[in-house]
């Protein structure tokens, strides 16, 4: 949080330019400068690219190029005489007063929402531009201040444009075209917290943003989102788009999504899954969301006992299971009744020519759909798993409960939301 | 098969689905919350006191203005409700971003002042409503702020809104008083749609304080950010609406039933002045038994405990929202310092004065609705102005019809405000 640079160019305050006097060249008053015009969506920091001014009582605009100097003395223009425009938003440009000012911003670095107290203006390669804003109370306080009072107060917490994203959904013309790109730095899980975090208008923006570049990980984010947040941003969405969400999901997500639209919406968007997809999808739907048969993933890696280990690590690099959660494969008997499992490291040491057999581990607990969730809970602390298996009457496999679905559900209820994560620094 | 069988069979399981009948009482009481909060705390120890005083001096002559504050009084919280569910952003957040930080910050001043003074006649209303059964408020009020200060900063927000939806069931007490005074139903009736103008002015300005005391700053303030944070979605406005509205129109029930029981006993027994709620409970008795004087107690306590909450948790909202602090009921100190802080601030300071004996409560009042009536025109005027506006309402902003009702509302609830505001001055 520190100035930009060692030999940092002098910060100009946007307080101390709005409000400040329009000279012409010889320093003659006028009018005032209103607000500052500058253009996003470009690499660095955005450049103004002009003025708002009020001349006699009329508004109207001062391109940028017309200007010599901007300061607190006032906004100086090259030429003796005025040559006034009428002001029109051109693609990408925002008003930084109207606009951005006491508005909040995602500040990318911390993966928070803050509000912008002052906005820091800085001439750079030749240009004027938004270097940083002020989240700080100095900021604030400045602009309180009667103008004399105000100039002594130093610049306070300085944050960097180039870990700011400012929202723009609320700026006419710019309206969603503004990409936000830094927001893909982010893991997902920050990025459902600032949606959460923001209002429906900004949260709706963020997500369109992660859409536009990302679609999966538009995904990612919507099953981080918690449910209540998820039903507010599909709501509204066509039933088309909902399944393109869904589709991109795991399947305990994806049935946890479905179970959050309107009950006669389902159908449909169930209908515009993949085949594959689907079937597990509604598999799923059947258990009740709190018991072990709605917590669990039908997606895992079973073979029979017969199978050879090359065999079954290539079962394990053909599965699409995540990474993370995929740490042990299933073996079945026959007959087709779960027979135990082998941790996917014990496979990797393993000779590739031996039957998974010899591996096998037998004394493992299960589930049935229909457990409680505190069973799953407490039988999983007990033996100290990451992962548990859930059969059906039959000793079929059916699905895995993986820690994941389970600490989630666990978290006390207000720990979910932004605790340690978006904790700043 | 060696499978180590878990233990997993025969316990008892989640209840699966609710009942289609619980389930129904379920989302009718899920429809009461931010709203009916927001308008039942203005029923307060300050609000007690203005209504018993103005049934005890004018009778039932003044019910048919109840039913006017009422219509203001609704129409103001509908907006606010909507402005929270629309935008997700509270009133103060909304001023700062439309208005700028001056605006902001010259309301949140004015919230920050009012609020306390009120903050501390609750508590004085906590102890004098505790009092009445003789335990000191050295006892009482210490006892009181900290149950408070653990339903907000302890627990979620949605324990916090069950609790102070517990809080106005002895508001009940109220009607329940009324019935025992024995009042004349029929005269009640006819008073409540006879417009009775009286031009003498301590009658204008008993108006003028009913108005005040009935819509307050704070309840829109509190209305909109706890909606906020409620997460209504926007499928469920015309719920959030209904809730407002609701809420707005019991408390006001509520409070015409306080004008009723001392209008049916003081008013015709000929005790005019009252000065206090605990004052107007001791006064009944004698006239409508012993109950009813209990009874008000019962209202007074749980009306000042529901004010004593909300006013922390509205002040915290408007600082926090426009100086932009992390915010949230429930949040922990290292979550949202600012906000925690601020309502441990109040609640200690209110609940420390509250104990001074002989705490000059009248005249704190005094000091009180002069800011409110000074901040309440300022608050009405954004939410107008916001409400209305394309930019922040988009296609939710207020219909002609509501923008023209409002309008007339806050227009004639800002004359009346600064009409109490210049008396009151006057008579300093």
């Amino acid at each position: 949080m520190n100035a930009p640079a060692a030999q940092a160019p002098p910060i100009l305050h946007l307080s101390s330019v709005v409000g400040s006097p329009l000279r012409d060249s010889d320093g003659e008053r006028l009018g005032k400068a209103e607000d500052v015009i500058v253009r996003l969506g470009g690499a660095g920091y955005p450049p103004i690219t002009g003025f708002l001014v009020t001349v006699a009582g009329r508004t109207s605009y001062v391109g940028a190029d017309r200007v010599s100097d901007i300061g607190p003395d006032g906004v100086v223009l090259r030429k003796a005489k005025l040559d006034l425009r009428h002001f029109e938003r051109r693609a990408e440009e925002v008003l930084l007063k109207r606009d951005v000012l006491d508005r909040q911003l995602i500040n990318v670095k911390g993966a928070r929402l803050v509000r912008a107290n002052e906005i820091e203006l800085a001439l750079l390669g030749g240009a004027w531009r938004v270097v940083g804003v002020d989240t700080g109370p100095r900021g604030g306080l400045r602009r309180l201040l009667p103008k004399a009072l105000g100039a002594h107060i130093a610049t306070g917490e300085f944050l960097d444009w180039a870990s700011v994203e400012p929202f723009v959904g609320h700026v006419p013309t710019v309206r969603l075209r503004i990409p936000h790109p830094q927001l893909a730095k982010l893991h997902p899980a920050q990025i459902a917290d600032l949606v959460e975090a923001a209002s429906r208008r900004e949260g709706e923006e963020i997500i369109q943003a992660v859409g536009d570049d990302d679609r999966e990980l538009e995904a990612d984010v919507f099953e981080e989102l918690d449910d209540h947040h998820q039903r507010e941003f599909l709501e509204d969405r066509p039933d088309a788009q909902v399944a393109e969400i869904v589709s991109r999901m795991a399947p305990d997500d994806a049935a946890d999504v479905i179970g959050e639209l309107d009950e006669d919406r389902r159908e449909t968007v169930l209908a515009l899954l993949p085949v594959s997809h689907r079937v597990k999808v509604r598999a799923l739907l059947g258990y009740d969301p709190a018991e072990a048969g709605g917590l669990m993933s039908p997606d895992f890696v079973l073979l029979t006992s017969a199978t050879v280990v090359g065999d079954a690590l290539d079962a394990v690099r053909r599965s699409d299971v995540a990474a993370e959660l995929l740490t042990a494969v299933f073996a079945s008997a026959p007959d087709g009744s779960l027979e135990g499992w082998i941790p996917v490291t014990a496979l990797l040491r393993a000779d590739p020519a031996q039957r998974l057999e010899a591996l096998v581990k037998h004394e493992i607990p299960t589930l049935r759909p229909d457990a409680s969730f505190e069973e799953v809970a407490r039988l999983m602390a007990d033996y100290n798993l990451t992962s548990v298996p859930v059969l059906d009457e039959d000793e079929r496999m059916v699905g895995v409960i993986t820690v994941d679905d389970v600490l989630e559900a666990m978290l006390p209820r207000g720990w979910r939301r932004r605790f340690g994560l978006l904790g700043e620094d | 098969m060696r499978r180590a069988r878990s233990a997993i069979r025969g316990r008892p399981r989640l209840p699966a689905r609710l009942s289609s009948r619980r389930a129904r009482i379920i989302a009718l009481l899920g429809l009461l919350g931010p709203g009916l909060i927001a308008a039942n705390a203005g029923n307060d120890a300050g609000g007690i006191a203005t209504y018993s005083s103005a049934g005890a001096k004018y009778g039932y002559s003044v019910l048919w203005i109840m039913v006017l504050i009422t219509v203001s009084l609704a129409i103001v919280q509908k907006l606010a409700a909507r402005m929270g569910v629309v935008t997700g952003k509270g009133l103060a957040e909304l001023i700062r971003e439309e208005y700028g930080i001056r605006w902001s910050v010259l309301a949140t001043t004015a919230v920050l002042i009012a609020n306390l003074g009120i903050c501390i006649s609750d508590f004085v209303g906590i102890g004098a409503a505790v009092g009445l059964t003789g335990v000191p408020v050295q006892v009482s009020v210490p006892l009181a702020a900290l149950a408070i200060w653990l339903i907000i900063v302890r627990g979620s927000y949605r324990s916090a809104e069950k609790t102070f939806i517990w809080f106005t069931i002895p508001f009940f007490a109220y009607p329940i008083a009324a019935i025992l005074a024995h009042p004349h139903w029929s005269t009640v009736g006819t008073q409540i749609v006879q417009p009775h103008i009286m031009s003498s002015s301590p009658y204008v300005l008993l108006v003028v304080a009913l108005a005040g005391t009935t819509i307050t700053p704070y309840m829109q303030l509190y209305l909109q950010s706890a909606v906020v944070e409620r997460g209504v979605r926007e499928d469920e406005l015309p719920h959030e609406e209904r809730e407002a509205v609701l809420g707005a129109v019991f408390a006001n029930v509520i409070a015409s039933f306080i004008i009723i029981a001392t209008a049916a006993t003081l008013y015709t027994h000929g005790i005019h002045s009252i000065s206090s709620a605990a004052e107007a409970a001791r006064a009944l008795k004698p006239f409508a038994g012993r109950y009813a004087e209990v009874l008000f107690g019962v209202g007074l306590l749980g009306a000042s405990l529901l004010a004593a909450a909300i006013l922390p948790i509205a002040t915290s909202y408007v600082v926090s929202e426009s100086l932009g602090y992390e915010k949230g009921v429930g949040r922990r100190r290292q979550e949202a310092p600012v906000f925690v802080n601020i309502i441990t601030g109040m609640i200690l300071i209110s609940a420390f004065v509250a104990m001074i004996p002989n705490v000059p409560v009248i005249s704190l009042l005094v000091g009180v609705q002069v800011v409110n009536g000074l901040l309440l025109p300022i608050n009405l005027f954004f939410i107008w102005r916001l409400s209305r506006s394309a930019d922040v309402m988009g296609e939710r902003r207020s219909s002609p019809f509501l923008d023209g009702a409002a309008g007339i509302t806050v227009l004639v609830t800002s004359a009346l405000s600064i009409v109490l505001v210049l008396v009151t001055l006057l008579a300093l």
